[in-house]
């Protein structure tokens, strides 16, 4: 009795000096949540002139994450367990980890930016929802346990609910309960099937042995339907077929700061989160080739087909972010090293492509937050500099040289091409064909925008917005890196070839 | 100089956008004057690298040596890890194949800037995107680089959507997507192919180098190149220091493709139950055919030809359709020769359709641009025709043919453009006895008319009989296409002849009637400018209608070369 309490002791101070060991390794994540804290305090402790005081601390926090994600960049070698094993931390995730600070910052900027500057830092509700959900993707990237997995991901789509949410308008409140809505059917639905999958296996651990072995022996049906149902919550964060359903009402009612936020960094979290689960799981009986290529090929195909009738921006990139999610998971369903870093570069791009997009767009943004298609009408004339900027941005997520885009979906489906030479798989030829030629059917709504600022003439009715300097400049820097990483993408491959991240 | 030469070509008119772009608005004059003067320094360019190109040069069209005023730098390459590297050069160069495209590139976008002249509405806009236009036109036809090409091929596709959706006519709107779309169907066509190739393809310099086999700054001999391939096609060369390229040169190799690839000659893979390389032919065949345009991938044509300002017309007609004979020459008929003989009856009998299908349409039309288009598109049916007889003569003709047509092509565009700056209408049944009212201009009409239709003395008479002997030659030469093809094919020439001679009739003969009277007094003879315009065509077309042989000499090795490559490799 006193032997077993004693072992227990011992046990447990084990796992606290562990925990403390790795408090080093977590060090950006506390990071978070302290700045979460410190907003949270602050908001109480002044009343009135908050913003100037939420923006410092906010970017103090993002910076202070980055560089301390910077530092274990170097010092971490192999890939670490941490938690007790709840979550991994490799350079995948840092890198990941990096390119979601990226996004907030750049999301930040575009609250800067928009024409209701005041609502976003007049308290610090959304910024401490905005570190909520960074928080809840970092946890994401990392997850290897399914409990952590679903944790991470309710905390995601929590903060996400609320962002949607905010403006406290009829839209928005009919927006955030769809969402949430699907979200809750969508979670139900993964935590029942991973109840199964521990059912079946006795633990929660994805990446383990005793997972793996215990799915083995689990008959053919009971076991699709449990990684089916599990699947299912991740695919709805990433926003692709079936799943995809709440993406027009959120995109085009929430503000679209946010909706540049969440558009990224919850669809890559997704990403990864499938990349982990998908490769560790390598079962003979599950194809997850044929079942990810069918979603992929209805994504890209539903997506891009919906956008074409679409009257509102924001609807219409909704769509197009449908599409992207299929694009973005090509590279994964190659299965291959060279499909992991051409999915690792489309991310960034599609990372850089969306925010440079919605920076843009947020220009015409009317009073009640919408961009409806209007307000584009012989801008192009007035503004040929920001037209440009729109045209090659519309270029690069048609995916067309000379934009970083066409080298994006040149890897990917080079990748696809390679393993369907290698294992003969008939629906890898399908994604290759459906998705190059969905390509051409996007160009016809992504020109929509250009088009609209180039040959038409302006109505009268809609008022010009400023645009200044600071946003051309903004715009300009936005957009440089998608021409720059088409004439010189080999640097970024080869950092991104370098990480291990499954594999 | 002469080493970067084909580089300055490229950017000569890209420099003369950057400038266009600078010019502030209050110098709107000038744009035309840079637009002008780059396009004349281009031309300079072009004529210069024609006078220091050897003709003499023998060698089939898939080795390097065979190329002249050649550049080639790594312009980025990438690990794959186990897979190897892959490499993308700056690679680009002139053979006979090339040559006299580019030449008449640059002839046709400086009469196109000389054509523009006129344009007063968003003039920044518009020069700016016809050098940037031109750059890229230049670009496609000298880059051997399949990605560079295709660099240059997409990229082809944006002013020119501009140009016609701005500039164009009053359904400028609907022909420039449509455009934009089909072009863009044919290409991602050849991206699929692409891909599958550069999969399959090594580069054996390279991969020499990567290997160790011989130094980096070593110029290896081809007896070194010989060794290498064998050493990969044994697999004595690790994977991973294999160098997949995009070179087309190398790819028209069929040693240089890997041992048991995907679309290597021996391949046994099959796409859909078809031979994988008969497939990867057919896809860069129509996405060619579609620039081309040949039946049934045409439909675009007539609304972009129709609904564009004249100089765009002009450029489209005159240039662009040849990358779409370029294409089939450089890329599906020297990657895959086994595939195009197989399929050569096909390519002969839609080509062989296009000639008839074009004309009987041109008959039918009451627009004179209308007319030309079509007209077009019946020329176009001798390219594939001289193509698919897969013989010298046949391949000379259909190269005759293009650079023929991008002259012929012009003077018509340029010619129903006159009209139209004086009266904005183009209809036939509008207009009666025009010689009494301008006489010069009739003359020119009857000029342009007479060498479409392809008389003797003009440049169109040379490039279709080449293609007809060829033709004729093909099925006891290689077996390529039956007899009754050229015959039939007669047929167009008498359309032809139909359909210009009773248009000439309507419009410029008889008695002077036009619709509206008003017209009268605008219908004035030609100007200075439309003289300069029109009077070097004029003389070119003769020219090369009386002496073929200045062109002939250009490229008459390399096609050898060419068809040689082609009857080795179905022999084999």
């Amino acid at each position: 009795m006193i032997l077993a309490q004693s072992n227990m002791i011992d046990g447990l101070k084990d796992q606290l000096q562990n925990l403390t060991a790795d408090i080093i390794w977590i060090a950006p994540e506390i990071t978070l949540v302290i700045t979460l804290v410190l907003l949270l305090v602050f908001d109480l402790l002044f009343k009135q002139n908050k913003s100037t005081g939420i923006i410092i601390i906010s970017l103090a926090g993002l910076i202070l994450s980055t560089l301390l994600l910077l530092s274990s960049w170097d010092q971490l070698m192999a890939s670490q367990l941490l938690m007790g094993g709840l979550i991994k931390l490799d350079q995948g995730a840092v890198f990941f980890k990096i390119l979601f600070n990226v996004g907030a910052v750049l999301s930040l900027t575009m609250m800067l930016r928009h024409r209701k500057k005041d609502f976003f830092f007049s308290s610090s509700e959304p910024l401490i929802l905005v570190f909520g959900l960074l928080l809840g993707v970092y946890l994401m990237t990392m997850a290897v346990n399914l409990l952590m997995v679903y944790v991470s991901v309710e905390l995601v789509s929590i903060c996400s609910y609320l962002l949607v949410g905010i403006y406290k308008k009829r839209s928005n409140s009919e927006a955030a309960i769809k969402y949430l809505l699907f979200g809750a059917v969508a979670s139900a639905v993964m935590i029942y099937g991973m109840s199964w999958l521990y059912g079946f296996t006795g633990t929660l651990d994805f990446t383990s042995v005793q997972f793996i072995d215990g799915l083995h022996l689990v008959p053919l049906l009971p076991l699709s339907l449990a990684l089916v149902m599990t699947v299912a919550g991740f695919v709805f964060k990433l926003g692709a077929f079936p799943f995809h359903i709440w993406s027009p009402d959120v995109y085009e009612s929430a503000p679209t700061p946010f909706v540049a936020l969440l558009s990224t960094l919850p669809k890559l979290a997704a990403l990864t989160l499938i990349f982990r689960f998908v490769q560790g799981m390598d079962l003979e009986v599950v194809n997850w080739q044929l079942w990810l290529s069918i979603i992929a090929i209805a994504s890209m195909t539903i997506g891009n087909f919906s956008a074409l009738w679409q009257k509102d921006a924001k609807r219409m990139l909704a769509y197009s972010s449908i599409a992207q999610a299929g694009f973005l998971l090509v590279g994964l369903i190659a299965f291959s090293e060279s499909g992991e870093t051409a999915a690792l570069f489309y991310g960034v791009i599609y990372l850089a492509m969306n925010f440079a997009v919605f920076f843009l767009i947020q220009l015409f943004e009317n009073e009640e937050g919408r961009i409806p298609f209007d307000a584009f009408k012989g801008k192009g004339t007035q503004e040929p500099w920001i037209g440009a900027l729109l045209l090659i941005i519309m270029i690069s997520l048609t995916g067309l040289p000379p934009t970083a885009g066409f080298n994006g979906k040149l890897f990917v489906f080079s990748a696809i091409w390679e393993s369907w030479e290698a294992n003969g798989q008939g629906v890898l030829l399908w994604v290759f064909i459906f998705g190059l030629l969905n390509t051409a059917v996007s160009l016809f709504y992504y020109l929509k925008i250009p088009f609209l600022m180039f040959f038409k003439k302006p109505s009268e009715d809609i008022s010009v917005n400023n645009i200044s300097q600071l946003d051309r400049f903004w715009g300009t820097l936005l957009v440089c890196p998608l021409l720059v990483w088409f004439f010189k993408s080999d640097g970024v491959l080869n950092l991104l070839n370098s990480i291990n991240f499954v594999f | 100089m002469i080493e970067n030469l084909l580089t300055y070509i490229i950017f000569t008119p890209l420099i003369g956008a950057l400038v266009i772009l600078i010019l502030p608005k209050a110098q709107s004059h000038l744009y035309r004057v840079v637009a002008l003067v780059s396009m004349a320094l281009t031309l300079m360019l072009v004529l210069m690298a024609v006078s220091n190109f050897d003709a003499s040069v023998e060698g089939l069209t898939n080795s390097e040596s065979q190329l002249q005023l050649t550049q080639k730098t790594e312009w980025f390459s990438i690990e794959l890890g186990s897979l190897g590297k892959f490499s993308v050069d700056y690679f680009v160069g002139v053979d006979g194949l090339n040559l006299s495209l580019l030449l008449l590139a640059a002839i046709v976008l400086f009469i196109g800037a000389i054509a523009s002249w006129k344009i007063e509405n968003k003039k920044k806009g518009y020069f700016g995107l016809y050098l940037l236009l031109s750059s890229s036109i230049l670009g496609c036809f000298v880059a051997l680089d399949f990605f560079l090409f295709y660099l240059f091929f997409e990229f082809m596709l944006l002013p020119m959507y501009f140009l016609i959706g701005i500039w164009g006519g009053p359904k400028r709107e609907y022909a420039a997507i449509k455009f934009f779309i089909y072009t863009l169907v044919g290409s991602i066509l050849i991206l699929i192919v692409m891909i599958g190739l550069y999969n399959s393809v090594y580069d054996p310099i390279k991969t020499g180098v990567e290997a160790g086999v011989f130094d980096a700054t070593q110029k290896p001999t081809s007896e070194m190149i010989i060794q290498i391939q064998s050493s990969v096609q044994n697999g004595r060369i690790d994977v991973s220091n294999i160098v997949k390229s995009f070179n087309m040169i190398s790819m028209a190799d069929e040693a240089n493709y890997l041992p048991d690839s995907f679309l290597g000659k021996t391949s046994l893979s099959e796409i859909f139950g078809q031979p994988a390389r008969w497939i990867a032919f057919l896809a860069l065949l129509i996405g060619f055919a579609i620039k081309l345009p040949a039946f049934p991938f045409h439909t675009w044509l007539p609304d972009a030809h129709v609904e564009a300002p004249t100089p765009v017309s002009v450029v489209l007609a005159g240039i662009l359709l040849k990358i779409g004979g370029y294409g089939i020459i450089r890329t599906a008929f020297s990657f895959f020769p086994d595939a195009a003989f197989h399929y050569s009856w096909l390519i002969g009998f839609f080509g062989l359709f296009s000639i008839l299908y074009g004309a009987m349409n041109a008959l039918a039309q009451k627009d004179l641009k209308k007319l030309i288009a079509y007209s077009s598109i019946s020329h176009m049916g001798f390219v594939l025709l001289g193509l698919a007889a897969m013989t010298v003569e046949g391949v000379t003709g259909a190269i005759y043919q293009m650079f023929s047509h991008g002259l012929i092509s012009s003077m018509l565009f340029l010619i129903a453009g006159v009209i139209y700056d004086r009266t904005q209408d183009r209809g036939i049944e509008n207009y009666g006895g025009l010689a009494h009212q301008m006489p010069k201009y009739t003359v020119m009409v009857t000029i342009a008319f007479f060498a479409s239709l392809g008389l003797p003395g003009f440049s169109g008479f040379i490039a279709e009989l080449m293609v007809f002997i060829g033709a004729f030659k093909s099925f006891g030469v290689i077996g390529a296409i039956p007899y009754w093809m050229p015959i039939v094919a007669t047929l167009g020439l008498v359309l032809a002849a139909g359909y210009y001679l009773w248009t000439l009739q309507r419009m410029f003969f008889g008695k002077f009637w036009v619709k509206d009277k008003a017209w009268k007094e605008s219908l004035t003879d030609l100007n200075t400018r439309e003289y300069v315009m029109l009077i070097p065509l004029v003389v070119l077309i003769l020219w090369f209608g009386i002496y073929p042989a200045t062109l002939l000499n250009l490229i008459g090795n390399s096609v050898e070369g060419f068809v040689q490559l082609l009857s080795q490799s179905i022999q084999k």
